[in-house]
């Protein structure tokens, strides 16, 4: 809530325990108290959630205008009135034996699971227990079992002897994630909590539901009986996947990541987070990890090397060369700043891009210009009368966003808009209107667009750069609506490599390469002459030169050759290749010299979030030795005899912060024009694709029960294609390109007729590798 | 070390070491080292009941330039830690160390800043041993541990191959904080 | 001048009490040769009597049945691990000594009764200080103390015990673990102590 929207609500002031206490209207009992000091046990209730008063923990003795309650009420469903007077357990014995008789009856069919539990030692019922419950047990009888534990997914096992029934992961699902998936059945002393026997618990952020439960009913099956609280060492961090910029807690044992949590940031991603957030954290502790700098001998093999000979060899290689520099999109700031200024300082160059991906040069105009302006927030979203999705799949791409919108969905009905080749599971919970696109055609149906105000968010995904003209119809589009712009990228660091200028048309702060003042500002700030002024090349521009022999060396950190093209990787093979990798990949197999980096958990430093907001975050395990890039890249910039000075994440944060952002002339958009007519014939169609939360990615390596919540590949088509075709539901057909091809079974939606839709990077669904391309081109598709 | 390294190397040297080893080991003489506890458990030791004078070394020497053994017995603070090593190179050599009880083997329950984490980042250990404090049985268990030790010591050239082995056989090993044992 | 408060006087400490009464003992000669063998006596009765002296490593004389003494990780009676590696022995240890994970049994690999036992078990012994904490902490009685304690070794890694060092070594009756529970019986049934052997179906041969 805004400041401002604060100020218009009524205040009440209650009497709790005997001492006044004002809070808004609409407060609960619960909440009230907490203000004063005052914890009332309770197990249901969370601030997040619409209050069910399941547990009866928080019972309380109620009087209004002097007649009390004949029982005591639950304070986690009753709002605060004017003259109440609340006796909580501190005051009243009536409430105190309530609480007493609640906890008994919650214990009589809890089994004795404490050793063997994960809750254990961070259990709100174990708590309570000891501060409401009895010394011994008065029951005799033979407890309640059932089946434990049952596998609800493949990452969260369900224990229903433990539960206590408070509906937390029920009304999570319904509420906040919109997959009801996982209800109470039966009742009475029967009631448990359960799954629908067709649909297993595949939500996306059925992670939260471990989380928030207050007993250890619902476990993490990763996690399950790997550590115990006491053990783990907690570091707040942020998220590494997506631009989402969740908050998150890593807790570490022993040097290893054990588990992950999200964080709490009221103004992000509240309390929760995705699956793939809490759980695709196992590339960290891989086998794959490179430990130490490795050096390509003559016999042609790898082999390893130590720093100081593999920084000599990286810097006589790199010394007065041509080279670009690949940044790949999970950079920090701090690390992309670094890069830029090496590329710019030590190599002399502008040949850096930090898109490894489908890119293009309308989008570095965007992105320079309306992306990097932009300044919408989440509150943004809250607020909005529309929101338009433009090439963005918020549940796959970008999964806090998602959950912002669905809260507003829930909430007011907000009308949300998606220009998409179909509506996906998450369009369909969002309840938005369809606008189904052929690839290639989104800049007529975005220019289409009506009844967008100032108060409208467009959300652009990274994904909209593909369709030729469609950026430059965005561009339009705000200008005629005033509506407010979300750029949105897939990857964390993408943000704040642009802020950095770890691309070819922008210096740190958003400085345009192309202004002279700006590069003057930036020369003097860095202590160098000058800068170079020669136009520099995107990532398929450098791969291009480096196939060509142009470049004579490459820079590769973190890219994964796959992401940007199929030929990428052979386009490399020419050419001297620097990798900084943290773990063993196809670049580092092609590669010339390796360097090992940190990876986050080992480094401290920032990322941006899609709206530009800081999310720093600090070393999580103390005794790494690895290094971050900026601090391989000063060693390799001091070697090479043209220094960086940025010796550590402090004085980089310090040196961008004393940068600042650029306050001159801004660079102005040149829009391209949409160009492609596609002609189909019988049995053709245009490919679109992206990617899905859940697919191939290699972050989300080495953790079998997370893929095993990964939406199933199909290849989606509408019914009139179906029809021709003849395949119903389920059937396999065959997506193919001169290159290769793909089969899977349909799956028949409200689609155009033109377009067939493929995961881009799931199993069995390998767009790139398999077709070689993401979309906007003609494939054929046959029955299989 | 002694007269015995000055002895000429080749054939008879094994006989030689045998003997030279037989003598040490039943004449060690102790340094007083008691710094806690364990003292307590290493006086009962000398005492009557377990009566350390059985393996002739019922004499604990007061200056250390008349001891060859140091039962390091309780905490070493780091403030004794240099005093500990002083008296250490003040002993002739050769010379040998039981690290008595937790706090002289790993600090023990004293994880903290006061307490030195293990005698053996100030001097070399050849026994440790575990209780706290360790009974007097213990400690002579340690001690007949490090007669045997003692008994089969090499000199002259082996000696030499040995700590060359020793040597390289450290260089070789894993990095502790690699070691993962049973751990995933 | 005042006097000087912090100088004791001579009255103080009876000091000057003390003085008299060590002037009054006599110091003569002893009265004869017989007196001053009476010293001897002492000695010479000493040299009769049986010595106290436990031959150590020769004679080992048993410890008091509850000396604390190296752990050991018990077993059921069919051979199946007590220790459900709940960590609650790493919680109470005040040294930090002892480590533990635990993992999930499966089906085709049941180490203990119910869903989780101890994977990794280890007791640091340079740290370990003998209290018994860790004993007072363990909910199924898996981990006791038994009276061995000739423990001294010349090589840090050695003190530290893994699980095959600690866990006890199989009775008559018993199957080395995996394998699977009593037919029929579950968690519970161990620990109410209705699972008095095993069973010739819990002989690993199809796990082999």
């Amino acid at each position: 809530m805004t400041p401002e929207a604060l100020t218009e609500v009524e205040m009440i002031t209650v009497v709790i325990d005997g001492f006044e206490v004002t809070v808004p209207k609409g407060t609960l009992i619960i909440r009230a108290a907490e203000k004063l000091g005052i914890q009332i046990p309770r197990f249901c209730d969370h601030p997040l959630l619409a209050p069910a008063g399941a547990c009866r923990q928080c019972l309380v003795d109620v009087e209004i205008n002097g007649r009390a309650f004949p029982k005591p009420q639950a304070s986690c469903t009753i709002p605060v009135e004017n003259n109440m007077i609340v006796k909580t357990q501190l005051t009243s014995p009536v409430a105190e034996k309530a609480q007493k008789g609640i906890m008994e009856f919650l214990l009589i069919n809890h089994p004795l699971d404490c050793p063997v539990c994960d809750k254990g030692g961070e259990c709100p019922l174990q708590n309570q227990a000891m501060s409401t419950g009895r010394g011994e047990s008065r029951y005799e009888g033979v407890k309640r079992t059932f089946e434990k534990p049952v596998a609800i997914s493949t990452q969260v096992l369900l224990d229903r002897e433990r539960c206590v029934l408070c509906a937390r992961c029920t009304r999570f699902s319904d509420q906040i994630a919109g997959d009801p998936f996982i209800t109470l059945n039966e009742r009475g002393a029967l009631q448990q909590v359960g799954i629908y026997e067709k649909d297993p618990f595949e939500s996306y952020y059925s992670g939260n539901t471990v989380q928030i439960c207050p007993v250890g009913a619902l476990t993490g099956a990763s996690y399950r009986f790997r550590s115990r609280p006491f053990d783990l060492v907690s570091t707040p961090s942020a998220c590494e996947h997506c631009a989402s910029g969740c908050a998150i807690r890593t807790d570490v044992r022993r040097g290893k990541t054990l588990r992950r949590l999200a964080g709490e940031d009221a103004s992000v991603n509240e309390e929760w987070n995705c699956d793939k957030g809490r759980w695709a954290f196992k590339y960290l502790s891989s086998k794959e990890r490179i430990a130490t700098p490795l050096l390509r001998g003559a016999d042609g093999e790898l082999h390893e090397a130590s720093w100081p000979e593999a920084l000599a060899a990286a810097a006589t290689a790199l010394k007065g060369k041509r080279v670009g520099v690949l940044v790949g999109g999970r950079a920090t700031v701090e690390d992309a700043y670094a890069y830029s200024k090496f590329a710019r300082v030590t190599l002399g160059t502008n040949d850096i891009d930090f898109r490894a991906r489908s890119h293009s040069d309308e989008e570095a105009s965007f992105l320079a210009t309306a992306a990097l302006n932009a300044k919408t927030t989440y509150f943004d979203i809250d607020k909005a009368d529309k929101v338009v999705l433009l090439g963005f799949e918020p549940e796959d791409e970008s999964p806090i966003v998602f959950l912002r919108i669905f809260k507003q969905v829930k909430k007011r009905a907000l009308s949300v808009v998606t220009v998409a080749a179909f509506a996906s599971r998450g369009s369909q919970k969002l309840k938005a209107t369809l606008i189904p696109v052929v690839a290639g055609n989104e800049a007529a149906a975005i220019s289409a667009l009506e009844g967008l105000t100032e108060k409208s968010v467009v959300l652009v995904g990274e994904r909209l750069n593909e369709s030729a003209g469609a950026l430059s119809a965005v561009v339009e589009l705000l200008a005629k609506s005033n509506a407010k712009l979300g750029w949105i990228p897939r990857r964390s660091g993408e943000r704040g490599a642009l802020q950095s200028g770890a691309i070819a048309n922008l210096l740190p702060g958003g400085r345009p390469v192309s202004d002279p003042a700006a590069r003057v500002d930036v020369a003097a700030a860095w202590g160098v002459e000058s800068l170079p002024t020669t136009a520099g090349k995107s990532t398929a521009e450098i791969l291009a030169a480096a196939s060509a022999k142009e470049l004579d060396a490459v820079v590769v950190a973190g890219v994964d050759p796959l992401d940007i093209s199929a030929e990428a990787l052979t386009q490399l093979l020419n050419t001297y290749v620097l990798s900084f990798e943290i773990a063993h990949s196809a670049v580092t197999a092609i590669a010339d010299v390796v360097l090992p980096v940190a990876a986050i958990t080992e480094k401290s430093g920032s990322f941006l979030d899609w709206e530009g907001r800081p999310r720093a975050f600090t070393k999580a395990i103390e005794e790494s030795l690895t290094r971050s890039d900026l601090r391989i890249l000063s060693m390799l910039a001091y070697e090479m005899g043209t220094p960086i000075n940025l010796p550590s994440v402090a004085a980089t944060a310090r040196e961008i912060a004393a940068l600042g952002n650029w306050d001159g002339a801004k660079a102005s958009f040149t829009p391209a024009k949409s160009n492609k007519s596609l002609k189909l014939a019988a049995g053709e169609a245009v490919l679109s694709s992206w990617r899905l939360l859940l697919d191939l990615g290699t972050l989300q390596a080495g953790e079998p029960n997370l893929a095993g919540t990964a939406r199933p590949a199909t290849a989606n088509i509408s019914q009139s294609r179906a029809d021709s075709l003849g395949v119903a539901e389920g059937e396999a057909i065959t997506v193919s390109t001169a290159r290769g091809s793909i089969t899977l079974p349909a799956h028949i939606t409200a689609m155009a007729d033109g377009s067939v839709w493929l995961a881009r990077n799931s199993d069995g669904s390998q767009t790139i590798a398999t077709l070689g391309i993401v979309g906007g081109e003609v494939v054929s598709v046959v029955k299989a | 070390m002694g007269l015995e390294e000055k002895l000429p190397s080749g054939f008879a040297l094994t006989s030689v070491e045998k003997l030279a080893g037989y003598m040490r080991k039943n004449s060690l003489w102790p340094a007083t080292f008691g710094l806690a506890c364990c003292a307590i458990e290493m006086m009962a030791a000398g005492a009557g009941r377990y009566d350390l004078a059985r393996f002739g070394m019922e004499v604990f020497r007061a200056s250390p330039r008349q001891a060859d053994l140091m039962i390091v017995a309780g905490r070493v603070s780091n403030k004794m830690a240099p005093v500990l090593r002083q008296i250490y190179d003040q002993m002739p050599g050769p010379k040998w160390v039981i690290a008595m009880g937790a706090c002289a083997s790993s600090g023990g329950m004293f994880n903290n800043y006061a307490i030195v984490q293990g005698v053996d980042h100030v001097v070399p250990v050849d026994i440790y041993l575990p209780g706290c404090p360790p009974r007097p049985e213990m400690l002579m268990d340690a001690i007949l541990k490090l007669h045997d030790h003692i008994g089969h010591e090499k000199l002259g050239v082996n000696r030499a191959q040995v700590i060359r082995e020793v040597e390289a056989a450290a260089l070789a090993a894993k990095p502790t904080h690699q070691l993962n044992g049973l751990l995933r | 001048m005042a006097e000087n408060p912090l100088v004791p006087t001579s009255g103080e400490f009876g000091l000057e009490k003390a003085a008299a009464e060590s002037a009054m003992i006599p110091n003569e000669p002893p009265a004869s040769f017989a007196k001053q063998l009476q010293g001897f006596w002492v000695t010479l009765r000493a040299m009769f009597k049986k010595p106290n002296t436990v031959q150590y490593p020769e004679v080992k004389a048993p410890t008091e049945a509850r000396f604390h003494g190296r752990h050991q990780l018990n077993r059921h009676e069919d051979g199946l691990e007590k220790c459900i590696g709940c960590e609650l022995c790493a919680w109470a240890c005040p040294a930090d000594a002892i480590l533990v994970e635990g993992a999930n049994n499966t089906e085709g690999a049941q180490f203990s009764p119910g869903e989780r036992y101890g994977a990794v078990y280890q007791i640091n012994y340079l740290r370990c200080i003998f209290c018994g904490l860790c004993i007072e902490a363990c909910p199924t009685r898996a981990l006791t103390m038994t009276n061995e304690y000739e423990l001294a070794d010349n090589d840090r890694g050695k003190l530290i015990f893994e699980k095959e060092d600690l866990l006890a070594p199989l009775r008559q009756g018993m199957l080395m673990p995996p394998h699977p529970m009593y037919p029929g019986s579950d968690d519970g049934s161990y620990y109410r102590g209705e699972v008095t052997g095993s069973h010739p179906s819990q002989e690993p041969t199809h796990h082999a």
